[in-house]
């Protein structure tokens, strides 16, 4: 523009929009030298420098979000969650903790031995049990069905008496079944044995108390 | 025209500014959260250990380990005697699974940490059962002669298994019907660690 009045003009203009943008500024609570009264060739040095500053820092903030998501991975909380999983199901096996599910209930009375009920056990393991009681003792692979010299039966310390009730937690169909088959246990108790009372009831869910004794090694260490 | 000038340089700086602000914000806030997750990850990682350390000794209560140590070795075979009456029950001059169960049930009984028979580690699921004449542990055919290896201490496993009260039938078929029944005790015995599955499908943990 060359004519006075329109210099004139764009001055005002540029004023009132200088005002303006110091209330901005000053709304924004930005701190700094006063823009407008910095020569050009000042704003163009801040300019250069913001466009580099902000560069940095924008490679920065992309540094910071890649840590992120591979946080977010989170192969620790995964790990840790795979871990306790792996922990629960051992601790299962072990007998070292209360359990529940479906499974079967097998009472029996009648001139059993101790050697009997040792195969009904190992029938039950094969027809899958996961967990199981005899006379609400939980069984472990170290607290087996014993027997004294006289034959009478011993679990984790205790003796139990007659009837003895045995719970298995598995498939409730499959476990009867490989008990009731014929020509199975059952059927072969019942023919060896007279005045032999069996019972196997399927059920949806049972709780098995967790085994209350310690195991511990004294001659077995594991091989590094 | 420095009126210009001065108002488009003012503004991109402004513009350029709020940038940068906005930036710092997300740099901070971003920071935060990176703060946090180390946080959680430190305390998981202490609990990462811990939880391996107890995973570790369940695992060797399991017999996922294998293990070393004294102990006893029995072994059964089916009799040796090469002719066998006719009219006899053979099964006598066999070893049948009962008998390896019996034999096994019984080491438990002495105390004994680990057993395998013949490098089947014996764990919480095992069943030893027939099929046919075959005899299986772990799903795995076993063959004779059977070696069963136990860890513990070889006084007490050996003192239970010549005890009359125990093993009536193997040690009748031994002394009748020339089926073999050895044990030794062992100074040094090495278990395979179990190789099988554990399916876990029903039990769940608690009520």
């Amino acid at each position: 523009m060359k004519s006075r009045s329109a210099q004139l003009l764009l001055t005002i203009v540029c004023f009132i929009l200088g005002l303006l943008l110091v209330a901005q500024f000053r709304t924004q609570r930005m701190t700094g030298r006063p823009l407008l009264s910095a020569s050009s060739a000042d704003q163009l040095a801040m300019i250069s420098s913001l466009v580099e500053n902000n560069a940095r820092l924008r490679e920065e903030m992309e540094a910071l979000e890649e840590q992120l998501s591979e946080y977010q991975q989170a192969t620790g909380r995964a790990m840790l969650g795979a871990l306790v999983q792996e922990l629960n199901k051992i601790r299962i096996i072990n007998g070292l903790v209360e359990v529940s599910g479906s499974g079967v209930e097998v009472t029996i009375d009648g001139p059993i031995g101790v050697l009997d009920i040792q195969d009904l056990i190992n029938e039950l393991r094969n027809a899958g049990a996961e967990a199981l009681t005899v006379n609400g003792e939980r069984l472990t692979l170290y607290s087996v069905i014993a027997s004294t010299e006289d034959g009478v039966m011993i679990v984790n310390g205790m003796k139990p008496s007659r009837p003895y009730v045995l719970q298995a937690i598995g498939q409730p169909e499959t476990l009867e079944t490989a008990l009731l088959r014929r020509g199975g246990l059952i059927a072969t108790l019942e023919r060896n044995y007279d005045g032999l009372a069996v019972s196997v009831i399927g059920r949806e869910r049972m709780v098995l108390p967790v085994y209350k004794g310690a195991i511990e090694f004294v001659y077995a260490s594991p091989i590094e | 025209m420095p009126g210009i000038e001065h108002e488009s340089g003012a503004l991109t700086i402004q513009r350029l500014e709020v940038e940068q602000e906005e930036l710092k914000e997300s740099i901070g806030r971003m920071r935060e959260g990176l703060d946090e997750y180390r946080r959680e990850l430190a305390a998981n990682t202490e609990m990462l250990k811990e939880i391996s350390a107890e995973l570790e000794r369940q695992k060797m209560m399991a017999g996922l380990l294998a293990v070393e140590g004294p102990g006893v070795q029995v072994t059964l075979d089916d009799s040796s005697i090469q002719s066998v009456p006719a009219t006899a029950d053979s099964g006598v001059y066999l070893i049948h699974e009962y008998d390896l169960r019996d034999v096994v049930n019984l080491l438990w009984m002495a105390g004994s940490e680990a057993i395998a028979v013949n490098d089947e580690r014996i764990v919480a699921t095992t069943s030893i059962y027939c099929v046919g004449s075959t005899v299986m542990a772990n799903d795995t055919r076993l063959s004779p002669p059977y070696l069963i290896q136990a860890i513990g201490n070889p006084v007490s496993q050996e003192d239970i298994l010549r005890n009359p009260a125990y093993l009536k039938e193997v040690k009748r078929k031994a002394e009748l019907y020339g089926v073999q029944f050895k044990v030794n005790r062992m100074r040094m015995l090495s278990l395979p660690a179990y190789k099988g599955g554990f399916p876990i499908d029903h039990a769940q943990l608690g009520d």
